[in-house]
């Protein structure tokens, strides 16, 4: 299922509007062409069937009570719904910090390189402008700034996996975004 | 005094928020400026259209049927309809709740039910003053194909086999609620040969009472593809309150293990 094309992002635009006039049928179609997307995004996150399933249930719970507040002025829908799931994961990760810390294997995640599915001729002009930025970056800042989108940890979390002092993480990840925003403000 | 520096990385809080690096203290301080300020969050509207489609490359997964059932299940309870489960508990006092628990690998089931106590970060749903609630699945012949434990102040449900199920391949359990005259609602998939923990919603425990039944058909690994069962029902039970478990568990509690968890992926 592709979000990317121009036309499918207005449809996406259209649902979400009509979500929030609580329309249960935009409802559903909005779950049907979103929802694989953005399980992706939780189970990349949480890396837990049972936990990214509870926060795509949060998520959509909340798109249908707040999708009224949505503004396509402001972001795509596509944007709104992906950013909604991610702060969710990202609070559920926060709440279980401590968990996660003890559990080794989440600790040693990596987060691969490998060329991804959007990165062909489907992907959206947005990835490919963000990625031909990304690749002006330090290799090593590059990962970092992956590996924290795609995982949602900490700086403190980030610096302890790539063993390297806090204030090294901090810099190469401060360094980056604001590479990363003259080059995409161009 | 600011450097110039202290003023550029105060202004990429934005960033870093959207980027998901901040601890749980500065994201909420950042949460809170959103909430307040427009020019937070025009900020981070800018940061979320830069950083975002980075997520184009996370590969879609399509989530199990039951959480589209679980969502919709949620969302019509917005008016909050009160558990039907406090009234007729006397009429299940016969279920020999231990009996049956002795039935599965009993060791494990203790382990589970433990589980099922320890405390949840959620806020429990309002049970009306029942706490357990407990269900013998049967298959046709009478004998007992699993055994589920409901805690309903921590919202959530133990289902352990007594019998492991041989079933085709690429075929799994799921496990339907049937409230009493209306349709199977998906409540998972469950293991044929251990025992499953299953957090239940407000919408589910609303729907847990003495008139409802718990079924389980087989269907395609990832679940019923329609939201019904599609595949013929192996096991029902009857749900009732479990009398007096708590005080029972909480005994058993101490000579168990409790690391029996959630699936994972």
């Amino acid at each position: 299922m592709s979000v990317t094309s121009p036309a499918e992002r207005e449809e996406l635009n259209r649902l979400l509007i009509a979500t929030g006039r609580s329309d249960e049928k935009a409802f559903a179609e909005l779950y049907k062409r979103t929802s694989s997307k953005l399980f992706g995004v939780c189970l990349r996150m949480l890396r837990d069937r049972g936990e990214a399933e509870e926060v795509l249930q949060e998520t959509y719970t909340t798109v249908w009570r707040r999708a009224g507040s949505f503004d396509a002025a402001k972001a795509s829908a596509i944007t709104w719904l992906v950013t909604l799931s991610r702060n969710k994961a990202i609070d559920r990760l926060r709440q279980h910090r401590e968990e996660l810390l003890d559990d080794p294997e989440r600790m040693h995640e990596t987060v691969d390189e490998q060329p991804t599915p959007a990165a062909d001729a489907e992907s959206s002009q947005e990835y490919r402008r963000l990625e031909r930025c990304m690749d002006e970056l330090e290799p090593q800042q590059r990962s970092s700034v992956r590996e924290a989108f795609f995982s949602g940890a900490t700086y403190n979390e980030l610096a302890t996996r790539s063993k390297v002092p806090l204030g090294t993480m901090k810099s190469w990840i401060r360094r980056s975004l604001m590479q990363l925003r003259t080059c995409l403000d161009q | 005094m600011n450097t110039p520096d202290d003023d550029n990385n105060h202004s990429l809080r934005y960033a870093e928020f959207v980027l998901g690096v901040l601890d749980a203290d500065m994201r909420a301080a950042v949460a809170h400026e959103i909430e307040t300020t427009s020019e937070a969050a025009t900020a981070v509207a800018l940061w979320q259209r830069r950083l975002i489609p980075l997520s184009d490359s996370i590969a879609p997964v399509a989530p199990a049927p039951y959480v589209w059932a679980r969502i919709q299940h949620a969302l019509q309870l917005a008016a909050p309809a009160r558990t039907p489960v406090a009234t007729r508990r006397g009429l299940w006092n016969n279920l020999p709740l231990w009996h049956w628990l002795g039935l599965g690998a009993s060791a494990v089931a203790v382990a589970l039910l433990v589980t099922v106590m320890l405390p949840r970060l959620h806020p429990p749903a309002p049970a009306g003053g029942l706490d357990y609630m407990a269900a013998t699945i049967q298959q046709d012949n009478g004998v007992t194909g699993w055994t589920a434990t409901m805690d309903l102040h921590h919202a959530r449900m133990v289902v352990v086999p007594a019998t492991p199920q041989a079933l085709a391949q690429g075929r799994a359990p799921e496990l339907w609620l049937i409230p009493a005259g209306q349709k199977p609602i998906s409540v998972g998939m469950i293991a044929r040969d251990k025992p499953t923990t299953i957090a239940l919603d407000p919408a589910m425990l609303a729907r847990l009472g003495p008139t409802a039944a718990l079924a389980v058909s087989v269907e395609p690994i990832g679940g019923s593809p329609t939201g019904q069962p599609t595949g013929p029902v192996i096991a029902k039970g009857a749900i009732g309150a479990a009398p007096d478990a708590s005080s029972h568990a909480t005994k058993v509690a101490l000579i168990s293990h409790p690391q029996a968890g959630r699936q994972s992926v």
